[in-house]
């Protein structure tokens, strides 16, 4: 009786393992007959929590500067484009598996991503800025040895506070998303708020009641964001290159960010 | 599917990350559960009582921690309530346990409700009438029986809120979850940290599930004198 129950129960075991297995296998090649027709409409993932490069406007569509850069760029190569919000680190894992074409989110172009994803030339670039209570006494990034400082989580910012600090450090508070980063600081959990220039100075203007001051520091390196695309995508990056060099080369990139980019 | 070679060595540069997200999550998980049981002791009898000025402040607690999401509940504490009445947040740790109290509180209390409601009327009524007061009755008739039937739901709500304390991330308190995240963010790699993740849930699950079958086993037997194995065991 004993016996026969074991190997009942090992039949059921065997039988729901391969059930699983079975159903990993069926599902991988969705990809393939996206990309046949002539009229394809290319998928961005995006991240839009992060004004004023991409957020969500009142009735819930995805703009900013990055998306106006993107949208310029489609103009130029007569391609359709639509943005999903994916959340930043969703996101990465949507550009490897292929469930987007590409993606744009103020990603920075770093030597670690780039082990994992091609990206376009650099189409903005950016600095790290300290963002910090009005009658703080910091005047550079060194002065924020001894502090808290809040960043958002897994960004560029989030590295350089790591080489501060050091990467397992408890004084570093990375939360979700940049707007919760602010927020601790101003609630007084962290002492100083870093984050990319462009989305700490929109703060600082749409916020004015806030008591705060940025602080500017020449060590952070400048940073610069690209189109992120699968490893091995040439075709894709070769395209969206050449838009982005159009859209130097006819000054409508400048016309939406205000500066060059080398 | 194609998995790439494993690297555990990501985890291990990250291990002391690792090993604070255990304390916090074991830290939130006890101060939350002991809180909810203390806090959901007196909504629980709340709920129960004749007085309505009792009774649905009660109610409307149950309500709002059963009925709202606790993410929400986390958020909501942490970056408007607490900052909003001491004028500056208190860490994640304070939100956290807050959230989680109150939280597991709302579940405590119906489950210690519905234990109490479980013990027949019979037991009130002959406390009552060898002389003994309400509250005395109470305590030493009517709870320590219900206490035994609420054991295996109070267990389940542990294990739940142990795993529930993984929300915490999202206000930067650095949990299991936390660890797992910032390591999977640093390389761009899944699955090692989140089945690392996974497995130390799964270890604090199972020892939490040891002492919980403990406690009802304890309990359980109080009134049956211990049998021993053998002969005249009935078990097979």
């Amino acid at each position: 009786m004993k016996s026969l129950k074991r190997i009942f129960s090992v039949g059921i075991i065997l039988s729901s393992v391969s059930l699983a297995l079975f159903g990993c296998g069926t599902g991988t090649s969705t990809s393939e007959n996206g990309d046949t027709g002539e009229d394809k409409k290319y998928i961005i993932a995006t991240d839009a929590t992060y004004a004023p490069m991409e957020y969500m406007d009142k009735d819930g569509n995805i703009v900013g500067t990055d998306i106006d850069i993107v949208n310029a760029i489609a103009d130029e190569l007569g391609i359709e484009v639509e943005f999903k919000n994916y959340g930043w680190e969703p996101l990465f894992s949507a550009v490897k598996n292929e469930e987007v074409d590409f993606a744009v989110s103020s990603i920075t172009i770093t030597d670690e991503r780039k082990q994992t994803f091609d990206f376009t030339e650099p189409y903005y670039a950016a600095n790290q800025l300290i963002l910090v209570p009005e009658d703080s006494t910091v005047t550079k990034f060194d002065d924020l040895k001894d502090m808290r400082i809040s960043v958002q989580i897994n960004t560029t910012g989030h590295e350089v506070v790591k080489g501060l600090l050091g990467k397992t450090s408890s004084k570093i508070v990375a939360p979700e998303s940049m707007p919760l980063a602010i927020s601790e600081m101003i609630n007084g959990n962290a002492d100083a708020a870093i984050g990319d220039n462009a989305v700490i100075n929109e703060y600082v203007k749409n916020n004015p009641d806030v008591k705060l001051k940025t602080v500017e520091d020449d060590t952070f390196e400048k940073e610069y964001y690209g189109l992120m695309v699968k490893k091995g995508n040439v075709e894709l990056i070769e395209l969206l290159n050449e838009g982005i060099e159009k859209i130097k080369a006819n000054g409508k990139l400048k016309e939406i960010t205000g500066f060059d980019v080398e | 599917m194609d998995f790439p070679e494993i690297r555990w060595d990501i985890i291990w540069d990250y291990r002391e990350l690792f090993i604070r997200g255990i304390w916090v999550t074991l830290g939130l998980t006890i101060v939350g559960y002991l809180g909810g049981i203390v806090l959901g002791l007196f909504i629980g009898m709340g709920k129960l009582s004749k007085k309505k000025w009792v009774y649905y402040p009660s109610k409307y607690f149950v309500d709002f921690f059963r009925g709202t999401p606790l993410l929400v509940q986390i958020l909501l504490i942490h970056l408007a309530i607490i900052p909003g009445i001491f004028g500056h947040s208190l860490g994640y740790f304070v939100s956290g346990s807050v959230a989680l109290i109150l939280n597991s509180a709302a579940y405590n209390a119906e489950i210690i409700r519905a234990g109490i409601q479980s013990i027949e009327k019979g037991q009130m009524e002959a406390a009552r009438s060898l002389g003994m007061p309400n509250n005395i009755a109470m305590r030493h008739i009517i709870l320590p029986q219900a206490l035994r039937r609420m054991i295996p739901p109070l267990g389940n709500e542990l294990i739940a809120l142990l795993k529930d304390s993984s929300l915490v991330t999202v206000i930067a308190a650095s949990d299991i979850l936390y660890a797992g995240k910032v390591v999977a963010g640093a390389y761009q790699r899944f699955w090692e940290p989140y089945i690392t993740v996974a497995i130390l849930y799964l270890c604090l699950t199972y020892v939490f599930g040891k002492i919980i079958t403990y406690i009802e086993k304890r309990f359980s037997n109080s009134f049956v004198p211990k049998q021993k194995k053998g002969m005249f065991s009935t078990r097979r």
